[in-house]
């Protein structure tokens, strides 16, 4: 470890780390679990010019229940999340998520909001968020903002979220009870980011589907919405769905690339095949 | 489990290993670990460039930055006498310099060295030093190596071929593959791999005193003395060199590379301690690597399957700078060297690139086993026979030895079909197949690989840097035992190993030993951990310098209790007279007298217990194995799960049974990385693309399943009948793995030529697809390129023949062992050429013809082996080119000038 030099500080309240943000006019990076952003500073591939240390803000900590919904605290510990009573039972899906998140070791470490606002395109976090429906907090001095996951991630790494704010709160909307949630992964070896992945909750109401939400992870520039599947979905009946016909329809939305680890053709493959078995062995639970 | 064959009090017994302790408790002592008085500390500013020219370097900036207090670049470095050296300690044909001088030729080519207070500033110092670079188009590939036309990697040589043995093809055997009822063909492809050690490269350099000290991640601190004394031009007595734990060499370490160089010579230049601890960044990228290969094999088998002849054609990345140039002419000397091949011709080059280096690596002939035991379940599917079967047909059994192949290796007690009996015992291949097929019917695909081997451990012969170990053991006046020896342990625990050898034999408890092998002032010469030597040399020398101290013990005992030498045992630490209980002492009222009361000895004997002795093993000592391996392919996936893998392996003798079977597990789990995982790729400008461990992956404990052991322990003919046993997993892992994939793919009709085997590329052979890989690899076509042009004969003969070729020549003959050179004397007589070849190995005369300009002549050799050499050289004004016909080592390249 041999990072380019920096200022730290570590403030313990919201308004004194929004006005640091604000006061190094973008030459600042939010340290919270420093999963990421330790190896980036190890390898100088980032080089701030100040450190902010959000771990000693106690407001930023901590799963509570809000109306309609769940708001998780930034620096909530990923294994925290997987712990969690409340959220193991209003938000299923994302305890599965998170436990597909790096090792152990590092979710001790690394935080909700902290995988959420770095946006690599295969994580796991920001496709839950994105398909649970999950709205960003974002405060800085100029005042505190609320951005849908759908509307955050811009590109590889890129976010809707300005130099000088800081995610303060992830809120998830409640789903409906016996709503169904599909993950399922492909990485290399447990714990590395995904060659394709996907997350999908499924409402059933009075037979039909009444609300939907599926995101990929590992298919594109960003976690990417199966729009047109959530579409065919919405409002027909569970019984008898094409999972197939749906399964190439996800796929149709998404955009993979090749890389060291995979070709774009073995996502788009391997993503349909994946949600069609997740989808079929899904639906005998509808 | 049986006991095993030779199992005493000590030797054979699963004891924990003494260092674990230390180890697991974060109290070893790394080169990391070090810290000196006034120590600075250094960062490299490296090539962001895989080949061209360094225009300028301005480090005026970087120099001005508070706490740095140099930068030093390739002409600082050049007030030193420095030359590097290869893998043999001889200076290599192409020079190699610490640093870069004038030219980079691989991306991380250390370019300049920046000396600072710590290693922030000197990486923020590297940052700054501006360096400008007119850059040339790169060789990355093999395919790019061959290709000709293009400027050649390194000036002043006309091709990329780095090496080259063995002959493009021969006429005999491709009449016998032209008429095979069967012929198996195949071209495979190898990825690059980086050793990546837990442990990286590191060193810390101090001139203090007159005295060197080193301390450095090293595989043999002696090795290292002797490298820099070499290098440096400096009295091995003046160099300390010293490796207390390392973390992993693998190959990667076995001599000092530019950069631990470059941090020495600064070292010396500067007068202060240096210290440079190699990041994973450039370990990755900046170390040397290994195993980017091709390889295409023809076999040709009679109705039968029996092996009938076969022609290999293979070539090596060598990368910019190898540690030897090499056409890892290993390769061909195992190819088959555990089966019976009546014929084999082969054609292997390596050649150099603008990448970095090629390094060793745990088995680095290990290809041939791949390949092999890839391609006879290839043939076993194309000729109908069941693949086990084959191998019986073909495999050496003991009622064949001694023998030797046509390679001229001797095998007196190979056991690789005695393996595969043991293994197969173990392995219910009907129920398996039973299994199989019912698994199919529901599409499930799983696959049983079986594969054997034979593998060459602690060889005493051609390498003379590998040819014997020392041992030198002490019993102290406390009675306790010092032993100091060459062996290194990487985390192989020769603390505990060797201390078992010498406890046996001594007569004395486990922990009454203590061994020593961190300091290379502490004892002699060896290699350490090199060629899975360490059990049998290292362990030999131990037992040999043991019992000369039983033996004196014995005579001390015998003379001063006035007793039958023949009557005394030393047993527990306590040296008793049978029969005779009170006559009993202990070993260190022994030691006190024999050092303290010199006239109690025996008349005429030399005080004190020490003793040592240098043991060299039979020129090769093999361990044979078969391993055997279940898998589960997911076919939606094109994800391999490993399900079960048992190896039968006889390595002779075992010392400590769990240090055996960690020995497998390590190789076999860098197996099933290179089989499925790893791969250091570059992209078409020679940049490296996996350059953290997020993109270059290794196996984690989820890939590696628990292995099951066979052992078979025939005792060899070395000094307590051990087998070396530390690369044979790395070699037979891959293609028991392969052959476990390949099989579950059978159904698909699906050759596993290519590794890794990665889900894409898996899905592709699923769906009958070439990846994309594929296409860059050189195929059977294109791999009938150029031998260094044969000699023409000369189109008219010109005419002042005798002129141009009488006289003395200088020769370089390009030997598998490094550069042989040698004096020539011509005198031609009309179409008569008489002459005399004077070298190392001493000088030899000989009689030939020649037409013009083009001489030919053969002359028959003993050392190191006994072959026919057949020159054929053509002589152009003062300079001379052409190959000698080494009996079946294949063909070796020639040089000379006038002298």
């Amino acid at each position: 470890m041999k990072p380019a030099p920096f200022d730290y500080v570590a403030p313990t309240t919201i308004d004194a780390a929004c006005a640091l943000l604000a006061e190094a006019g973008g030459g600042a990076l939010v340290l919270a679990g420093g999963q990421t952003l330790m190896p980036l500073l190890a390898l100088r591939m980032s080089q701030p010019f100040i450190v902010v240390d959000i771990n000693r803000i106690d407001a930023l900590k901590g799963v509570t229940r809000v109306e309609g919904g769940t708001r998780i605290g930034p620096v909530t510990r990923q294994n925290d999340i997987i712990t969690d009573t409340i959220l193991a039972e209003a938000l299923p899906g994302l305890v599965t998520a998170t436990q597909h998140v790096g090792h152990h070791q590092t979710r001790d470490r690394g935080t909700v909001g902290g995988s959420i606002a770095f946006g690599e395109p295969a994580a796991e976090l920001p496709a839950a968020a994105v398909a649970l429906g999950a709205t960003i907090e974002a405060r800085s001095i100029r005042g505190t903002r609320r951005i849908a996951a759908d509307a955050l991630y811009l590109g590889p790494y890129a976010t809707a979220l300005e130099p000088d704010e800081l995610v303060t709160a992830i809120h998830f909307p409640d789903w409906p009870a016996g709503t169904i949630t599909l993950f399922r992964e492909v990485a290399r070896r447990p714990g590395d980011f995904a060659l394709v992945g996907l997350i999908g909750a499924f409402a059933v109401t009075g037979g039909r589907i009444a609300r939907v939400g599926i995101a990929w992870f590992g298919m594109g520039p960003t976690p990417i919405r199966a729009r047109q599947a959530e579409a065919a979905l919405r409002g027909q009946p569970a019984a008898g769905l094409d999972a197939r016909g749906v399964a190439a329809l996800a796929v149709a939305d998404t955009a993979p690339f090749d890389d060291h680890h995979a070709t774009a053709e073995y996502r788009r493959t391997v993503g349909e095949r994946i949600f069609s078995r997740a989808l079929a062995e899904a639906s005998v639970l509808f | 489990m049986n006991a095993p064959i030779g199992a005493g009090r000590f030797i054979g017994q699963r004891l924990p290993r003494t260092e674990d302790a230390r180890l697991l408790t974060g109290r070893g002592l790394f080169t990391d670990d070090v810290v000196l008085a006034g120590m600075l500390h250094v960062a490299f500013v490296r090539s962001p460039i895989a080949r061209g020219r360094i225009v300028s370097i301005d480090a005026i900036a970087a120099g001005g930055l508070p706490g740095v207090h140099a930068i030093l670049t390739a002409s600082d470095l050049a007030v030193l006498r420095i030359d590097m050296l290869n893998f043999f300690l001889a200076v290599p044909d192409i020079a190699i310099g610490p640093l870069a001088s004038g030219r980079v030729a691989y991306v991380g080519d250390p370019v300049a060295m920046v000396i600072a207070a710590d290693r922030y500033l000197a990486e923020d110092a590297a940052g700054l030093v501006a360096v400008e670079y007119a850059e040339e188009i790169p060789t990355v590939t093999i395919s790019d190596a061959k290709r000709t036309g293009a400027d050649p990697v390194h000036a002043g040589t006309e091709s990329n071929e780095a090496a080259a043995m063995g002959d493009p093809e021969d006429d005999a055997i491709e009449a016998v593959l032209a008429a095979a009822p069967h012929l198996v063909s195949a071209s495979f492809t190898h990825q690059r791999i980086s050793q990546s050690p837990m442990e990286a490269r590191g060193v810390v350099a101090a001139r203090r005193g007159g005295e060197l000290t080193v301390y450095i991640s090293c595989q043999s601190p002696q090795l290292v003395a002797r490298y820099l004394a070499q290098a440096f031009g400096l009295p091995p007595a003046n160099i300390r060199v010293i490796a207390k734990d390392v973390g992993g060499s693998f190959g990667l370490k076995s001599i000092p590379w530019r950069e631990e160089v470059a941090v020495i010579a600064a070292g010396m230049l500067l007068g202060c301690p240096l210290k440079w601890t190699e990041d994973r960044l450039e370990n990755l990228t900046a170390s040397n690597h290994a195993r980017e290969q091709e390889l295409t094999l023809r076999v040709g088998f009679d109705a039968e399957g029996r092996m009938l002849a076969c022609h290999a054609d293979y070539g090596i990345n060598n990368g910019a700078y190898p540690h030897g140039a090499d056409a890892n002419i290993a390769v061909m000397m195992f190819l088959w060297a555990a089966y019976k091949m009546p014929q084999f011709s082969f054609l292997a080059r390596g050649w150099y690139t603008n990448t970095p280096g090629l390094g060793a690596y745990r088995g680095p002939w290990a290809i041939e086993t791949q390949v092999r035991e890839v391609l006879l379940d290839m043939a076993a599917r194309q000729i109908g026979i069941d693949p086990i079967e084959l191998r019986r047909r073909n495999l050496i059994t003991k009622a064949d030895q001694p023998c030797t192949t046509p390679l001229g290796i001797v095998l007196e007690d190979i056991t690789p079909a005695e393996c595969l009996d043991k293994l197969l015992e173990a392995v219910d291949v009907a129920a398996f197949r039973a299994e199989q097929a019912a698994a199919r019917a529901q599409g499930r695909h799983l696959g049983l690989g079986v594969a054997a081997y034979i593998e060459p451990t602690a060889g005493s012969t051609g390498i003379a840097v590998l040819a014997t170990d020392v041992a030198q053991i002490r019993i102290e006046p406390t009675g306790r035992v010092t032993a100091i020896l060459s062996t290194h342990s990487q985390g192989h625990g020769t603390q505990t190993t060797m201390a078992q050898v010498i406890a046996e034999t001594l007569g004395v408890g486990f922990d009454a030993v203590s061994v020593f092998e961190d300091d290379s002032s502490r004892g002699g010469f060896g290699a350490g951990a090199s060629g899975s030597r360490q059990a049998v040399a290292g362990g030999g020398a131990a037992i040999r310098a043991s019992a000369i101290l039983v033996d004196k013990v014995t005579r001390i005992a015998a003379h001063l209790l006035n007793a039958n030498p023949a009557y005394v045992r030393i047993e527990d630490g306590m040296v008793h007279v049978a029969g005779v209980a009170e006559m009993t002492r202990s070993l260190r009222e022994i030691a006190e007298i024999a050092y303290g009361e010199p006239d109690r000895l025996p008349p005429g004997m030399e005080p004190g217990l020490e003793a040592q002795y240098r043991y060299r093993p039979p020129p090769i000592t093999f361990t044979s194995a078969a391993h055997a391996c279940i898998v589960e392919v997911d076919t939606e996936t094109g994800f391999v799960s490993i399900k079960r893998w048992v190896c039968a392996e006889d390595c002779g003798v075992m010392i400590n049974p769990a240090v055996v079977e960690g020995q497998i597990a390590g190789g076999l789990a860098q197996a099933i990385g290179a089989v499925l995982l790893e791969d250091m790729a570059y992209d078409a400008n020679g940049n490296p693309t996996t350059a953290t461990y997020k993109d270059y992956l290794l196996p984690a404990i989820s890939d590696v399943p628990d292995f099951e052991y066979i052992h078979a322990s025939t005792r060899s003919k070395a000094e307590g009948g051990f087998r070396g046993v530390g690369e044979g997993g790395a070699i037979i892992g891959p293609p028991t793995l392969i052959n476990a994939i390949a099989d579950a793919l059978s159904p698909f009709g699906a050759r596993c030529l290519d590794t890794p085997l990665t889900p894409s590329r898996i899905l592709d052979l699923i769906a009958g697809r070439t990846s994309a890989k594929r296409h860059e690899a050189a195929g059977p076509a294109a791999e009938k390129a150029t031998m260094p042009p044969p000699p023409a004969p000369p189109a008219a003969p010109p005419s002042p023949a005798k002129a141009a070729v009488d006289g003395l020549w200088k020769m370089v003959l390009a030997t598998p062992m490094g550069p042989q050179e040698m004096t020539g004397r011509f005198e031609t007589d009309g179409e008569t050429l008489r002459g005399r070849l004077d070298s190392a190995q001493g000088a030899q005369d000989f009689q030939g013809k020649v037409s013009g300009t083009h001489l030919k002549w053969e002359m028959k050799v003993t050392k190191p082996v006994s072959i026919t050499l057949k020159y054929d050289i053509q002589i152009d004004g003062d300079k001379l080119t052409g190959k000698v016909k080494m009996g079946f080592f294949g063909t070796a390249k020639v040089t000379g000038v006038r002298a």
